[in-house]
């Protein structure tokens, strides 16, 4: 999937980020154009959560700049940004434990004022997620891992945003939930939503992504077309861990 | 039987309308605690504001109850939002014992601040409710009782409707459940922060205009007091659950109605600062809750900065020293070497809190209760046994060492915030029991008729000799302290102090170290107690509060913590500060808490740094 008018939806230049001492990225390119599906792999430490927290405002990087739809939003406060259209699953899920599915699914809404359209989304998520639509009194803290990680999308989504940044999605769900999830994200981009998502299982996220970017040590070592990631030799050894 | 059964229903009712108060301060500070994982001193002060608010309404402008009630909410939610952005968003991303920090010194301004502007005297509050009282079913019921009922049952209902609702209540749900969650989802967690403060600074405040309604009164003490009713009751609702508080404040209301009414009206207080120390060692997580353990803190809380300790030659720390030796000859002014001699006492006081808290990481609020127990303790000695001062001197120290190190010990296991509450708590209770137990303290009356200290039949009378004694105590008590922290001890404790886990791992007995500590600092505090008792020649359990506690501990901040220099300097500057611009005498209170709020936010390492 290409561009339609070149200029990618986000874009992130020449980023170089610090937790004090320590950096963590080094002059970080990447971009993601409108309609794709985006990952970043790399192993433990890369980076790839902080580039996350780049994009998100949550970690304001030292050089460089995030721009989203041309538009730069780097050291933005988080609500500002979300409220632009950036969306996020963050890692680990992050469910409001103590609040129902209901409320959560709504959270997701919180920033938008279009009441009605806020309705329609919530059926529609309802019928998206028939598992949800059975627990919706429940407590988010109730659900299961992968149940979890559907209210966690279903949530981004209630946001109707642009672009949906997603963190691990499949981190710790039983193998089952992970063919779903990644089914999830593949049926949702088909309805027009933009993904940029960081993966430790380099394997399932170039299955269905269009692109990739590898990440090691704060550096994007390599870059491409998914397939063209999948085949290569390198990644297989370093990543995919398939020596066959 | 009958009788018995009239007065139990009758203290039920009394139970639960203080009870009803009681939950109104404790769903503030759950709610605080819930958003900002923030334990609110200052909220007792709040509370007070309302009630001044309340009486200004009513005596000053003559305005009805009910307008009283709105003014008094919106008074009350401003003074919530300006702390919280003053004083509370600025130290965003500072350690979790920074804000804490804050809000005590806000306290200690809006205390004086009221005290400035309306007398230390209690005043008294009319009561605009019928004076009637209803029999219902052999139980008797006012009319104020049924007032702050209602207004309870009515503020819970808006409360919950509020959180259940609105979009603004689930922000707040979701802030508090997840901080940064929330934000992804477009909250503005610092308006839910502000927008917190405002709500649990209006419910205080209409728990502070209830109070005064019912006692009739208002007075400027009263803040301290209900905040700690108010952690009291949220410990034991579980710290941050908002219907827990609630459930607390009654139990805490019914626990302290049948407690006076067995034991008397003196044992009030005390039944509150028990619970506390008891819940937050025993159940940490409240009654309510099945888990019994309260989640970790981060594990170094302790230290507000870290910094290196400005470097302090050997020549200058000895000029420091000759200089405050020649003080009485170069300037013999007696109302000098008295206030010189407050800051050597205080200053042994705030090298033991150094200890404590700097060194090994332990913030103690406590360390008055520990001047306590060794000015009593000595005291005794002499008047009933006879000893000589310097025998019961020693001996004080000792005794505050063991009593202080055992009060102490039920708290070891806690951390960080938790330990502050505690120890504050312990300082407390120390000052309840010298109250109530009349037969070896004297009671409410003190004791008076201390003789002065001396030294092997040296008598110290004259200020210049008492100077020369406490400023040759605090030099020792220096001496020794750096001696200790420089040895393998020292190392220990810093260790407990940078990561308790860690510590533990390299085999270091936790329980055995902070013993060490505690013992230590209450030996030092106790001898300062002793020798303050005695100059004073009358003590009581009014002369040793949290008041000199809090002080204490300012001193070390602004010193830097666990310098050496730093406490006694720190001592010195607070002590003699409000004395040398004699205007600033009556302002005391608003120069403390300003200076604990200013260098938390500037200089958090404190003037010399900390070590």
């Amino acid at each position: 999937m290409s561009a339609s008018n070149g200029q990618p939806l986000l874009q992130l230049k020449n980023i170089d980020t610090a937790y004090g001492p320590i950096q963590v990225h080094f002059d970080l390119n990447l971009h993601v154009h409108a309609g794709e599906i985006v990952c970043l792999l790399g192993g433990n430490a890369s980076g790839k959560s902080t580039t996350m927290k780049v994009i998100l405002g949550l970690v304001r990087p030292l050089r460089g700049s995030v721009l989203f739809d041309g538009r730069a939003i780097t050291g933005l406060p988080t609500p500002q940004i979300v409220r632009l259209g950036i969306g996020s699953v963050p890692e680990a899920r992050r469910i409001f434990a103590q609040m129902t599915v209901r409320e959560n699914l709504l959270m997701g809404a919180y920033h938008r004022k279009d009441r009605r359209a806020i309705a329609e989304d919530y059926e529609r998520m309802l019928t998206l997620f028939p598992r949800l639509k059975e627990r919706l009194h429940q407590r988010g803290g109730t659900l299961s891992g992968g149940e979890q990680q559907m209210l966690a999308i279903a949530r981004a989504l209630m946001g109707r945003p642009r672009l949906i940044c997603m963190d691990e999605p499949t981190m710790g769900l039983s193998p089952l939930y992970v063919d779903r999830v990644l089914g999830l994200i593949q049926q949702i981009n088909a309805h027009g939503y933009t993904i940029f998502m960081v993966e430790q299982n380099a394997h399932l996220a170039l299955q269905i992504a269009h692109r990739g970017y590898v990440l090691q040590n704060g550096r994007i070592v390599m870059e491409g077309n998914a397939q063209a990631l999948l085949n290569d030799p390198e990644i297989q050894d370093a990543y995919l861990g398939e020596k066959q | 039987m009958e009788s018995f059964l009239r007065t139990f229903s009758d203290q039920t009712i009394n139970g639960l309308v203080i009870g009803n108060i009681y939950a109104f301060i404790a769903v503030g500070l759950a709610l605080i605690f819930g958003v900002g994982n923030l334990i609110n001193f200052a909220h007792g002060s709040v509370f007070m504001v309302g009630a001044y608010v309340g009486w200004v309404c009513m005596t000053w402008w003559n305005l009805p109850l009910a307008v009283a009630f709105v003014v008094v909410t919106l008074v009350c939610a401003l003074v919530g939002v300006a702390i919280e952005r003053f004083a509370l968003y600025p130290l965003r991303g500072a350690p979790p014992i920074a804000p804490l920090l804050a809000t005590i010194g806000v306290s200690f301004m809006i205390d004086q601040a009221v005290q400035l502007l309306f007398s230390r005297n209690p005043h008294a509050f009319p009561n605009p409710l019928i004076e009637h009282r209803f029999q219902v079913g052999g139980v008797t019921v006012g009319a104020i009782d049924l007032l702050i009922a209602g207004v309870g049952v009515a503020a819970a209902l808006t409360l919950y409707s509020f959180l259940r609702f609105t979009r603004w209540g689930w922000a707040l749900r979701a802030t508090a459940q997840d901080r940064e969650a929330a934000l992804q989802m477009g909250v503005n967690v610092n308006a839910v922060n502000r927008m917190t403060f405002a709500i649990a600074a209006a419910l205080g405040g209409i728990a502070g205009l209830l109070v005064g309604m019912y006692f009739n009164t208002v007075y400027p003490t009263m803040s301290f007091q209900a905040t700690f009713k108010g952690f009291a009751a949220v410990v034991l609702g579980g710290l941050g659950n908002v219907p827990g508080a609630v459930l607390g404040g009654l139990l805490l209301g019914l626990i302290e109605s049948y407690g006076v009414a067995i034991f008397g009206a003196t044992y009030r207080n005390l039944f509150a600062f028990i619970i506390l120390i008891a819940v937050l060692v025993w159940r940490p997580n409240g009654l309510f809750s099945l888990k019994p353990r309260v989640t970790q803190e981060p594990l170094t809380g302790t230290f507000i900065a870290k910094g290196r300790p400005v470097p302090t030659p050997k020549w200058l720390i000895a000029t420091l020293i000759g200089v405050a030796f020649v003080v009485p000859i170069l300037a013999p002014n007696p109302y000098l070497l008295q206030i010189l001699t407050n800051a050597w006492l205080l200053g042994m006081v705030a090298l033991s809190v150094t200890l404590v808290t700097g060194t090994a990481g332990q913030t103690s609020l406590g360390q008055a209760g520990f001047m306590a127990i060794g000015a009593y303790a000595s005291a005794l000695l002499v008047l009933r046994l006879g000893w000589p001062f310097e025998l019961s001197m020693i001996a004080a120290a000792f005794i505050s060492a063991i009593l202080g190190t055992l009060l102490v010990f039920p708290a070891f296991r806690l951390r960080a915030a938790y330990i502050a509450i505690a120890t504050l708590a312990i300082g407390e209770i120390v000052n309840q029991v010298i109250l109530n137990w009349e037969g070896l303290t004297q009671g409410a009356m003190g004791i008076a008729g201390l003789p002065p200290p001396s030294l092997l039949g040296w008598q110290m009378i004259r200020p210049h000799e008492i100077y020369y004694f406490s400023l040759a105590l605090l030099c020792l008590a220096a001496l020794v302290q750096w001696r200790l922290v420089r040895s393998p001890l020292g190392r220990t404790w810093r260790s407990l102090r940078e990561d308790e886990v860690a510590a533990q791992a390299f085999g270091v007995n936790l329980n055995r170290y902070k013993t060490l500590a505690f013992g230590v600092a209450a030996w030092l505090a106790g001898l300062s107690g002793a020798v303050t008792g005695h100059m004073y020649t009358y003590i009581s359990h009014e002369t040793f509060t949290n008041t000199t506690s809090i002080l204490a501990l300012t001193m070390v901040i602004l010193g830097g913590m666990g310098n050496l220099l730093g406490a006694i300097v720190g001592a010195v500057v607070l002590t003699a500060l409000p004395e040398v611009f004699r205007g600033l005498a009556d302002y005391r209170y608003l120069v403390y808490g300003l200076t604990l709020l200013l260098v938390i936010r500037f200089r958090p390492q404190g003037l010399l740094g900390t070590d």
